[in-house]
């Protein structure tokens, strides 16, 4: 990482600041997880329930560092070829196709065959250089001159392999390329790995990680979330509209609703042009929080009394 | 400060998290960047580079809510004489000193100086706690509070009798905490040994035997086995001739022949895991062991990929889904009771369901398909139907029976375990974790 960017994250207060004007509403534990991993140069691990705001996380610090974030999706089989490089083969061979005829050039003066071997070896690898190098995510990640935020998102997608294959690059960051040499960092990138605990990842990865566990907002957090990033909201419906969130949180549903589903609610329900909340209302947009039909039905029994608690609660 | 944090760091460890020297390293750079001065941002610090699951992250908040907690003296020792005498003072002990002036904090940070120098660490039983406290409250001078009150009481003046009194009052206060603060560094510091003493007992014990109590730390040490086992036996790849074509790489293979694509490359990679079918008596002659057999069948339906689970009682039904969808307790639970699932608890009826299997499932045996029989053979001298299980016996790759009695009741009374014995590759009396793990290497193993 850059010292340029010393400056940002001189203190705790700073980032958590700096990630607010860019729209990312973070406690002190996430603003200190971030301080730590600027400080300390480690990944951080960032675990938790599904739309928390864990991708947002790393396109937030981007936007406050201005670099560019590049992103690995993880996928069962994803493998270095996709993430790390690959030669560009149908360039490799074009160009051996074109330079045939310069080969007699080339070998021009040299007697017999080990002489003329002697004489192409003198050209090096040429054919397995840089320039045929097409590089993925991680390698770009590690050639960007300014610094990057690499987000690998989903980690807990991808195989035991792929993770194994990471450590290289999580704790050095640098890459070993058996043609070329050992590629290093020429800025070390911010890294985040994003996992929804879908399995448990290995010791190892952990080991090189600072590991941030982001669960759902509590009230408070929520509404000045939606107050951020929904700012036409009234201040009334903002109240109506996360109480009825939370306590939505409580039911025996399958998918609780996140802060995502709330913030899209929220969006909905100002196109609509509602100013409060009402049982009608509701059941109209339900589906945009809720995303399976029998979660649907279990809210829709609770759903009178969980909006007269939410109306009761703004009128405090 | 160093201490302190390899300190925290060891009770962390003793309370389940794994951390490695790295981290703690990494522990320290962290509080240098951060400082001590304020508790919060020091916590979440400590908790970003230690904890790194949901779990551990438990741990930790309640290791360092323990750990750091320094309301030792939480009662007032009381009054004290307002005037006392220079040449007394001089003549008592700092430990006095301390209880007449009535300094907490000095008592508070000698006690956990004392500790520090008998190795409090070091405590790993009960037992131990009553060494402790003596040898704690020994280094910081009891003897010497002693004799000082009894010193003071010869002095036989108003204000020195008064005093000793205190003093008296101020020991056993000096006690309880003592007590306290040792019981705290026990809780702390021992349960990593009492834990691993568990789980050895824990292991070897009947699983008719175990309580609900410990089905959390079962299941844990029966995840880990599976993991461990499933690890070992499930990366085998080989690359087989049929499948796509790989382009790229029959590509860069024919460079070296002018780019004539003679040297051609499949992509097709097969993967080896093991494919089993397991069948679960749940009747109430194995009830208890059931609990854990099924508890055995989530784990491995939870790392293998091809797993069809069934459970029967007087019929029977397939589950799988029912691990699939729902965490641990909820689904054995459901399966115990067998609500809505289409089971009916009434007579064993190994009969019954060998028959339902072949009506339904029976297309399911291929040649690489491990069975998986759990139950106790007793079928309340009804009609075996050896037969089936003979033609499963001969379609599947293996057959397997484990079975919850010992060896020598098979074959007693109603149990069928005879005529179900030459069709099984493996028959195993399985009531131990020890049992489950042996057959479990077996089962994951592909040459046995």
């Amino acid at each position: 990482m850059n010292s340029r960017h010393d400056k940002k994250f001189a203190s705790i207060e700073n980032v958590q600041q700096g990630f607010k004007d860019a729209e990312y509403i973070c406690n002190k534990k996430i603003a200190t997880t971030v301080y730590l991993a600027y400080h300390l140069e480690k990944p951080i691990l960032v675990e938790g329930p599904a739309g928390v705001g864990k991708t947002e996380l790393a396109k937030t610090a981007a936007a406050f560092l201005g670099v560019s974030l590049i992103r690995l999706q993880c996928y069962e089989g994803l493998d270095e070829s996709k993430a790390l490089y690959e030669w560009k083969y149908g360039k490799q061979l074009l160009y051996t196709q074109m330079l045939k005829d310069k080969l007699n050039d080339v070998l021009k003066g040299a007697k017999g065959l080990s002489a003329s071997i002697d004489k192409l070896h003198e050209y090096n690898d040429i054919f397995f250089s840089r320039s045929f190098l097409e590089p993925r995510p991680l390698l770009k990640a590690l050639q960007q001159k300014d610094g990057a935020v690499l987000l690998i998102d989903e980690i807990d997608k991808s195989d035991n392999e792929f993770e194994a294959f990471l450590l290289e690059i999580l704790s050095d960051f640098q890459v070993s390329i058996p043609e070329i040499d050992t590629i290093h960092a020429e800025t070390k990138p911010f890294v985040f790995l994003t996992s929804n605990n879908t399995r448990e990842l290995s010791e190892a990865l952990k080991r090189r990680c600072l590991h941030l566990y982001i669960p759902l907002p509590d009230p408070k957090l929520e509404r000045e979330i939606i107050r951020i990033r929904v700012p036409g909201i009234s201040g009334k419906l903002r109240i109506q509209l996360v109480s009825f969130i939370q306590q939505m949180r409580e039911l025996d549903i399958k998918k609780i609703p996140s802060i995502s589903e709330t913030i899209d609610w929220a969006r909905v329900l100002l196109l609509l042009h509602a100013d409060k909340l009402s049982t009608d209302l509701i059941s109209e947009t339900l589906h945009i929080i809720l995303k399976f039909e029998g979660d649907i039905k279990v809210a829709e029994e609770h759903l009178y009394e969980m909006t007269r608690r939410a109306i009761k609660e703004a009128a405090i | 400060m160093e201490q302190i944090l390899k300190d925290f760091i060891s009770a962390l460890r003793s309370s389940g998290a794994r951390i490695s020297i790295p981290e703690t390293i990494d522990a320290m750079n962290t509080v240098k960047l951060t400082g001590y001065h304020n508790r919060e941002v020091f916590k979440d610090s400590l908790s970003a580079v230690l904890a790194k699951s949901f779990h551990e992250k438990e741990i930790f908040e309640e290791c360092f809510y323990r750990f750091f907690s320094f309301d030792t003296f939480s009662e007032n020792i009381g009054d004290y004489p307002e005037s006392l005498a220079p040449e007394v003072m001089e003549e008592i002990s700092p430990l006095s000193q301390m209880i007449l002036s009535g300094d907490l904090g000095g008592l508070a940070s000698s006690i956990r100086e004392a500790a520090r120098e008998v190795h409090i660490t070091g405590i790993q039983f009960f037992t131990q706690k009553g060494l402790y406290i003596h040898r704690i409250l020994r280094h910081m001078g009891l003897d010497k509070l002693k004799l000082d009150v009894k010193y003071l009481f010869q002095q036989d003046t108003f204000s020195s009798k008064q005093m000793a009194e205190k003093l008296e009052k101020g020991k056993d206060y000096l006690f309880e905490n003592v007590k306290d603060f040792v019981e705290q560094q026990f809780a702390l510091f021992s349960p990593s040994v009492t834990e691993n003493l568990l789980e050895d007992y824990l292991k070897s014990i009947k699983l008719s035997n175990l309580e609900q109590r410990d089905f959390h730390r079962m299941h844990s040490i029966i995840q880990k086995m599976v993991k461990r086992l499933n690890d070992l036996h499930s990366r085998r790849r080989k690359t087989s001739k049929r499948g796509q074509l790989d382009f790229r790489k029959t590509l860069r293979n024919n460079i070296s022949y002018q780019g004539l694509l003679f040297d051609i490359q499949w992509k097709k990679k097969k993967i080896d895991r093991p494919d089993i079918i397991a069948i679960c008596d749940v009747s109430r002659s194995v009830e208890t062991v059931a609990r854990f057999l099924l508890l055995f069948l989530y784990s491995l339906n939870k790392s293998l990929a091809r797993i069809r689970t069934f459970i029967f009682c007087s019929n029977l039904i397939e589950v799988s889904h029912i691990f699939d969808e729902y965490p641990v307790e909820e689904a054995l639970v459901k399966l115990q009771s067998g609500m809505g699932l289409g089971i009916i608890l009434g007579r064993t009826d190994y009969g019954q369901a060998f028959r339902d299997f072949e009506e339904s499932w029976f297309h399911l045996i291929t040649k690489k398909t491990t069975i998986l029989v759990l139950g106790d053979a007793r079928n309340n001298y009804g009609d075996s139907q050896a037969g089936i299980l003979k033609s499963m016996h001969e379609r599947g790759k293996r057959l397997i029976w484990l079975n919850s009695e010992p060896r020598s009741f098979w074959g007693i009374g109603d149990s069928e375990m005879k005529k179900y014995l030459p069709c099984c590759h493996l028959a195993r009396e399985c009531n131990t974790v020890h049992h489950l793990e042996r057959v479990v290497d077996s089962l994951l193993s592909l040459e046995s």
